[in-house]
């Protein structure tokens, strides 16, 4: 008999069915992995069961031969107090704020009914989540930990009175790149040291491939193909599944092709960028140091590090939105001087796109209106009919249809908001897309279109990219040659697949193994 | 829609009434009855009665009605504007401006308001124009703070950022971008500022220190009635009960308002 396991179950909020005829299993010691985009009803599915949704769950849901379909709330409750543990995305709303680390792995211990800790013992559960100085953490506050060390304070409250099943939605995307690959292998460890079942949630198919034993693909509040990992994953069946595998950018792939590079247009030399200190206190953050760097015509350079690397300082002071304090930008051979002193034509050769494709519309303009903003300054000796043939024409260049030109941002998705912004970044032909992040908010199949975008537009126009990313696969796909970036410093540089097949630095294999 | 929107329904009666009485009722709000002085409600042409010296209640109470409300919007226009151009302006240039510029207001914040209207009003004598002072030089505080911090925060979102890149000029991103995006907040906090400000001129004219008769307001028709309770209730109950009754609606919109936007 499997440890858990679903058979029909569907998902109801305020008479709306959104999840329905879910089936899978998690056996002891393994991992099943549920996979989808956002809105598919992945989370729901995993957490209605528990209670823990506002959703109500029917159907067969049995877990250690308790069905939960059947069962009252306080059945569940004791259920979730024994026999299960969560683990969510947010690691810093997730804990506590004013309770002690050390308190919180206490009651956590203590939940399933089990005496108190001594010191030693819970020590030593901070230990096996690979937490060094353990006994001094103990009397730390949540916010005192870094984002990873507070995963890992998370796991070791989730696993501390020993449950049967680890239900973790979205472990890992809310940390940085190369800390997931840990996270993941440390799942991976208590997994098969305690028999542990593990339901994991994920929108990313690259973080669960070689973690997930049993994989289940959702789109749209239903399960599109369930099977082994390995199985699905190499040989998909359905349509979507295959889409998703396509999607999801890997380092084994094969390299993509791109157009050639011609002659320097940037040039960075010793720029750096510090930050006065928040509040009253004294003294500057450095968050660049000593970046030079190059970027022909046509090319794309992919700027990769973890969250706080300065790359995105470095995007935005190229980009002319960021300040500069040190060094200078260099644009075909000619000093670009900071911001307030670039001409029109110069702020119009560079043009930055944002991570977050909603909150970069202004929710009360219609998206021609949007896309046609630069030209109303950047090109003020065009006429009326000119700007709206040439914002025509930008929205056809990013694939949308004519009929989005009235629409409001709140009404577009993630992707279509995206290319938005992208065709608001083209309309006056710049040289230079600085893209921050420009995919990672978007579900994989959205972002893997951006992507063949981008390189359409590059092979097309003659574009040159800076694309700033956490995630050196996605990068590979429209990248000549990489950047890598730790605490503020460029650590390593060159040839895209160069530095993939022989990375020198710790920072840079990291990123490499995370993806 | 309309069921959210309940609460408007009393207030647009009330104004709507206090609006049209002037023109209905027989009786001015300052003209003295000598036939009628302490009459009975219902009594001939005067509905609820007249007061000590004869003058129409009903009359009285739209007056003191129309009066409270006048100040109350003009107060509230001044600081939504006032409150508005100096939050905004200070959220926008940021570092050493807008630490200057709220520091007075945080300097104004900390005035002891009653006393300051008070020192006014004896030194210029009572007239309507201080009570707009007084209550505008309180008023428009919080809504500058509030709006500063909501340009703060927009200022970072990178739709502003993209603006700027798009070459758009400072003054016409403010004007196009922030105003349109903190209208909403700025409305709530408007509709929750002219209660306020209804309860402070009410309080100022039951002290005395309000408008001067024979003009009259809320405030002191509930003084008159407060003074006189023993005697005619009507006085007390008519006064205060409309005053009960346009705060509690003006504060639910109010608050409907902020959590929608906020």
């Amino acid at each position: 008999m499997s440890l858990y396991e679903n058979r029909n179950m569907a998902v109801t909020i305020a008479g709306n069915r959104l999840v329905e005829d879910v089936s899978l299993k998690v056996e002891a010691g393994h991992c099943t992995a549920i996979v989808g985009a956002s809105g598919s009803g992945k989370s729901l599915t995993c957490l209605s069961p528990f209670g823990l949704t506002s959703g109500v769950a029917s159907g067969t849901m049995l877990l250690d031969g308790i069905d939960l379909g059947r069962a009252g709330s306080d059945q569940i409750r004791d259920v979730r107090r024994r026999l299960t543990g969560f683990i969510f995305q947010q690691p810093l709303t997730a804990l506590t704020p004013h309770l002690t680390v050390g308190t919180q792995l206490q009651e956590a211990t203590m939940q399933a009914g089990s005496a108190r800790p001594s010191r030693r013992e819970l020590a030593r559960k901070l230990e096996r989540v690979g937490l060094s100085r353990a006994d001094e953490r103990l009397d730390q506050f949540p916010h005192r930990l870094s984002g990873g060390e507070r995963q890992r304070v998370m796991i070791a409250a989730a696993i501390a009175h020993d449950p049967r099943l680890l239900v973790a939605d979205e472990p890992t995307s809310a940390l940085d790149a190369s800390l997931r690959a840990e996270i993941m292998v440390l799942l991976d460890e208590l997994r098969a040291e305690k028999g542990l079942g593990l339901l994991l949630v994920s929108h990313d198919l690259a973080s669960v491939e070689g973690h997930a034993d049993q994989l289940v693909v959702m789109d749209r509040g239903a399960v599109v193909e369930r099977g082994p990992a390995r199985q699905v994953i190499a040989d998909p069946e359905e349509d979507y599944t295959r889409r998703l595998v396509a999607a999801t950018p890997r380092l084994q792939e094969p390299a993509p092709v791109l157009s050639r590079p011609g002659q320097i247009l940037l040039e960075t030399r010793g720029l750096g960028v510090a930050f006065d200190r928040p509040g009253w206190r004294r003294g500057k953050i450095r968050a660049l140091a000593d970046a030079s760097i190059m970027l022909r015509q046509g090319e794309s350079l992919a700027i990769v590090g973890g969250s706080g690397s300065g790359k995105s300082t470095l995007g935005r002071a190229i980009a002319g939105i960021g300040p500069v304090t040190e060094g200078e930008i260099l644009w075909q051979g000619a000093a670009l001087p900071e911001r307030r002193n670039r001409s029109l034509e110069m702020r119009g050769l560079v043009q930055p796109v944002f991570q977050d494709p909603v909150a970069s519309l202004d929710p009360h303009w219609q998206v021609g209106d949007i896309v046609a903003e630069p030209l109303r300054y950047l090109r003020p000796d065009l006429t009326q009919a000119d700007r709206i043939e040439m914002t025509r024409r930008a929205l056809s260049d990013v694939d949308l249809a004519e009929e989005f030109l009235t629409r409001l941002p709140a009404s577009l998705s993630g992707g279509q908001a995206q290319r938005v912004a992208i065709a608001r970044a083209i309309v006056a032909s710049p040289q230079l897309l600085v893209l921050d992040e420009a995919t990672s908010a978007l579900d994989p199949l959205a972002g893997a279109e951006i992507l063949k975008l981008l390189v359409r537009l590059q092979g097309e126009n003659g574009l040159s990219l800076l694309f700033i990313s956490h995630d050196i696969a996605a990068a590979r796909r429209l990248c000549h040659r990489v950047v890598v970036m730790e605490e503020g410093l460029i650590v390593e540089a060159g040839e895209m697949q160069e530095v993939i097949d022989h990375p020198r630095y710790p920072a840079t294999q990291k990123l490499i193994a995370a993806s | 829609m309309l069921k959210s929107h309940l609460a408007l329904f009393p207030l647009l009666a009330i104004v709507t009434l206090v609006l049209l009485l002037p023109f209905l009722l027989p009786w001015s709000y300052d003209q003295i009855d000598w036939d009628a002085v302490r009459a009975p409600a219902f009594s001939g042409s005067h509905l609820f009665g007249t007061d000590e010296i004869g003058r129409d209640r009903l009359a009285r109470l739209a007056a003191g009605t129309r009066i409270t409300l006048m100040v109350a919007v003009a107060a509230a226009l001044v600081s939504l504007i006032v409150g508005i151009a100096w939050g905004a302006t200070a959220g926008w240039i940021g570092g050493r401006v807008d630490e200057a510029m709220m520091r007075i207001v945080d300097g104004l914040y900390a005035l002891p308001f009653m006393f300051i209207v008070i020192l006014l009003m004896v030194v210029f004598g009572r007239s309507i124009l201080l009570v707009f002072v007084g209550i505008g030089l309180v008023e428009w505080l919080t809504m500058a703070r509030v709006v500063r911090g909501q340009v703060m925060a927009l200022k970072q979102r990178p739709f502003i950022l993209a603006a700027e890149a798009a070459g758009t000029p400072s003054t016409v991103i403010l004007l196009r971008h922030i105003l349109p995006n903190i209208a909403g907040v700025a409305l709530a906090y408007l509709m929750l500022t002219v209660p306020q400000v209804v309860m402070v001129e009410s309080f100022l004219s039951f002290l005395g220190l309000g408008v001067q008769e024979p003009l009259t307001s809320l405030g002191i028709l509930v003084k008159e009635g407060a003074d006189d309770m023993d005697m005619t209730p009507l006085g007390l109950a008519l006064p205060g009960g409309l005053l009960v009754v346009i705060l509690v609606c003006l504060t639910i919109e109010g608050e409907r308002l902020r959590d929608r936007f906020s």
